[in-house]
């Protein structure tokens, strides 16, 4: 069980998301970083299809009345324990009855993802417990977390093992790999060069719909285009030429040109970008980008 | 820049890649009837199915290939395949009003006062071609050419629920509050998305509608 004391900017109950509604209008959505929630839920015990928290740029305060097993993976954060003991990242934290865990502001990077042994045991909604905000449904109550929430958690099964996980080392400057998007061929040479060479800046109004990038417009030939389907890390060229990448809650049509796709693997790298962070974009073919393997989480018992 | 080609899939040169695990499809008039056979023959690499204007999009699992038989299914003349039966959903509209702002302006532009303007929005059987934009927000074939319109120049910061709308060639029905750039010519009361429900979309895909004036 978690008792909201104070929330943090946006508190999110997520799992790995609803895929197979999209012909309804309603995207998979899930953790930013599946991987690292997943990485969170194993060094707890728990199900891989667990529910926790996903905690955005300034954390919660949270009061564990039964204490409890946590874990926390993603980006860190300042944080602290009422019992005054460290709080480690990738590690199988043990809460005492009536402890408390304050997360503060991220210290680099943008999310970090928090699972409680049991998981969270909000209900689930079509099949998933993770919040849809645009639609306000899911996670606790379909909204955020506010002060004065209650959340029951399932319970844990087996014994506690104290366990510490690696996080693939992630290149956080290297250029967001893409491959070429159904409409590259509507863009002109002149907007092709801007894309590909310039830096963009993440916009604050972006969001888990969509990143909104500034920079060098990526000028194109303005075109009706039939409404098509669009998934995470797609490029979006509206009128105004600043692109849009597409987040985990974006829609699942669109209408505006899709210049590129941002390749699989990169996409745990969307999940930590902050309003702010510099954005460049490499061409890569269809087949090598297929050919990546995505980089795996370790889980070591601690001796 | 070299050459920057347009995601195009070595497998059929109307096939496009958005991103490596979305394959769309350009599918024409028969995206319905290709949506039906991929529904029915479960093809277990793809993970989720998009339908659009004219085309699909194949969420593919990570790491999984399109197999010889959904490349087969995709190719397959629309003959092949069944027609789609769609259910038929009678939706009772207030038109015009408060409810409907845009409609004195849609009947203008059409050359209709808009009394004939309900009367014709109302006669037209329509098709549920795609959801999309929300959650169970369908965009509804069949519209009157007479009735196309542009959309607004600039969109709505909140639009009711249960808004019926006209954007382009398609009428559709905003089944939640929230900002939106359709013309607004009506308002229904009924429920068209609801994730509590067994089937969370009263309309689906290849569902008939028909507009009832109250």
């Amino acid at each position: 069980m978690i008792e909201v004391l104070q929330a943090g900017l946006c508190d999110l109950v997520m799992d790995r998301g609803r895929p197979g509604w999209a012909a309804l209008g309603v995207p998979a959505g899930g953790a930013a970083d599946p991987a690292a929630l997943v990485a969170a839920n194993r060094l707890v015990g728990n199900n891989l299809a667990a529910a926790g928290l996903e905690i955005i740029l300034k954390g919660p305060t949270l009061r564990f009345p039964q204490g409890g097993v946590v874990a926390l993976t993603g980006a860190r954060f300042a944080a602290s324990r009422s019992s005054g003991m460290a709080v480690p990242w990738n590690e199988t934290l043990v809460l005492a009855a009536g402890e408390t865990l304050s997360l503060g502001q991220a210290m680099g990077g943008c999310r970090c993802w928090l699972a409680l042994g049991g998981g969270l045991a909000t209900p689930p909604v079509m099949n998933s417990r993770s919040i849809f905000l645009p639609a306000g449904f899911g996670g606790h109550l379909g909204r955020p977390l506010r002060a004065g929430d209650v959340l029951a958690s399932g319970n844990l099964v087996g014994s506690v093992h104290l366990c510490r996980a690696r996080a693939p080392s992630s290149a956080r400057d290297a250029p967001l790999r893409v491959v070429a998007g159904p409409q590259a061929g509507q863009i002109d040479d002149a907007g092709l060069a801007a894309f590909f060479a310039g830096i963009y800046r993440v916009e604050a109004a972006s969001d888990r719909r969509g990143l909104r990038l500034r920079g060098a417009a990526v000028t194109h030939q303005r075109a009706e285009l039939p409404s098509q389907g669009v998934l995470p890390g797609a490029v979006q060229v509206p009128p105004d030429g600043q692109p849009i990448i597409l987040g985990w809650d974006g829609p699942v049509t669109g209408g505006y040109p899709v210049i590129a796709g941002v390749v699989t693997v990169d996409l745990p790298r969307l999940a930590q970008l902050r309003p702010g962070d510099a954005v460049r974009f490499v061409t890569m073919e269809l087949e090598a980008a297929r050919g990546l393997a995505e980089e795996q989480w370790e889980i070591e018992d601690m001796a | 820049m070299g050459k920057y080609t347009s995601g195009q899939s070595h497998v059929h040169p109307g096939w496009r890649w958005v991103g490596e695990r979305g394959l769309r499809v350009a599918t024409g008039d028969a995206t319905l009837a290709h949506y039906d056979v991929l529904i029915s023959r479960k093809f277990t690499e793809i993970e989720d199915i998009i339908l659009a204007d004219g085309s699909l999009l194949l969420i593919l699992r990570q790491g999984a290939t399109v197999s010889e038989g959904l490349r087969t299914a995709l190719l397959a003349p629309s003959a092949d395949v069944p027609a789609t039966t769609g259910k038929l959903h009678e939706i009772a509209v207030e038109y015009g009003g408060a409810v409907g702002p845009d409609l004195p302006a849609l009947a203008e532009l059409a050359g209709m006062d808009t009394a004939a303007y309900i009367s014709s929005h109302a006669a037209a059987d329509y098709v549920v071609a795609f959801l999309g934009f929300q959650p169970g927000f369908p965009y509804l074939r069949g519209l009157p050419a007479a009735l196309h319109a542009p959309r607004r120049a600039s969109p709505r910061l909140q639009v009711a629920a249960g808004s019926v709308a006209i954007g382009g060639t398609y009428t559709g029905i905003y089944p939640a509050g929230g900002p939106g750039g359709w013309q607004i010519i009506g308002r229904t009361a009924s429920v068209l998305f609801d994730p509590q429900r067994a089937a969370p979309a009263l309309l689906m895909p290849g569902d008939r509608v028909r507009f009832v004036p109250r």
